[in-house]
């Protein structure tokens, strides 16, 4: 633990900051970096992994399917909250059916932002279903980038499938407040969640 | 702590062009013996590269990583300008924590389903007020 003055158990360990992470998630083009940048302290930065995966296909002969390594890159930025937090934005990969797999991505992620666009929102489906299954809480934040929405939230929430306590939240995530806003309610809905 | 913003800096330019057959820098090795690290483990060394002994032998890649980490780093940030990918870094780091030039932080422990602590929260959300 270690971050607030008031917790130093582990001693002169306890000086050293430690780490959460949240993962913004959604479809493909959704805007996750552009989340990720509006509200990082850095340039977001960009790395990749190899990932093992079981290839799958309508070719796949029974219990012989091959396994292929492939590569998958997310942009990630960050928040020095205090000389003992900091906190990392995960844009997840666009290749859903990959980062569902990369573990040390998803293992102990606070919480996630699905991230909707009105025009395509089926592309959002994957991470919901995949959120919900893993119990990782989340909120969805439906990105506007011209200030405009065509649909209004109860639309949305329905056309998602959302549980009634999912938070629901518009705006352009291109302005820092925006997306301040959005993982701010993602806190919120983190205490509430578990209470 | 004034909370800064990257766009207030000037762009770097992206190290797009080197380039090196990732295991080569391993010496063929594909997995980190260190399995407790991860993407936000944070790295810090433990003492100023110039002073630390017993590192020849050491890749580039070992010594960059140990100019990186003067004050602490997550794994994922030390990847992301190694240009190099996580398993990679992993490999690399795990190889200093062996040689005891840097320590690792883990990141806060957090179970499935599980709240996390109240004070990580508001500790959290203070942060982003500021922002």
């Amino acid at each position: 633990m270690g971050y607030d003055d008031s917790d130093r158990r582990d001693g002169a360990a306890g000086s050293a900051p430690t780490a959460v992470k949240f993962l913004i998630a959604g479809g493909f083009g959704v805007g996750k970096t552009t989340m990720v940048a509006a509200i990082s302290e850095v340039k977001p930065l960009r790395t990749e992994e190899y990932l093992t995966v079981a290839s799958v296909g309508v070719d796949d002969v029974a219990g012989v399917g091959d396994k292929n390594t492939t590569t998958v890159a997310m942009d990630f930025g960050r928040i020095t909250v205090s000389s003992e937090l900091v906190v990392y934005l995960f844009g997840t990969p666009g290749q859903e059916r990959f980062w569902f797999m990369w573990d040390d991505l998803v293992h102990g992620a606070l919480g996630a932002v699905v991230i909707a666009d009105t025009r395509r929102l089926a592309s959002s489906f994957g991470s919901i279903d995949f959120f919900e299954n893993r119990g990782i809480p989340f909120v969805v934040g439906v990105n506007s980038f011209d200030g405009r929405q065509d649909r209004t939230v109860p639309e949305i929430r329905e056309a998602l499938d959302l549980d009634p306590q999912v938070p629901v939240l518009m705006g352009d995530l291109r302005q820092r407040s925006v997306s301040r806003d959005v993982l701010l309610a993602l806190v919120d809905h983190l205490e509430s969640v578990h209470s | 702590m004034s909370m800064s913003h990257w766009a207030d800096e000037p762009l770097d330019d992206d190290p797009e062009d080197s380039f090196v057959r990732p295991y080569t820098i391993t010496h063929g090795r594909t997995v980190s013996t260190h399995l407790e690290l991860t993407l936000i483990t944070l790295v810090v060394a433990l003492t100023p590269p110039e002073e630390q002994l017993g590192t020849r032998g050491l890749e580039p890649e070992h010594r960059f990583i140990l100019e990186q980490c003067r004050t602490p780093v997550a794994l994922a940030e030390i990847a992301a300008r190694l240009n190099l990918p996580v398993a990679v870094a992993k490999i690399l780091i795990g190889d200093l924590i062996t040689l005891g030039t840097v320590a690792a932080r883990p990141p806060v422990a957090l179970a499935v389903g599980q709240r996390p602590d109240i004070r990580l929260l508001q500790a959290v959300r203070d942060g982003l007020r500021r922002l």
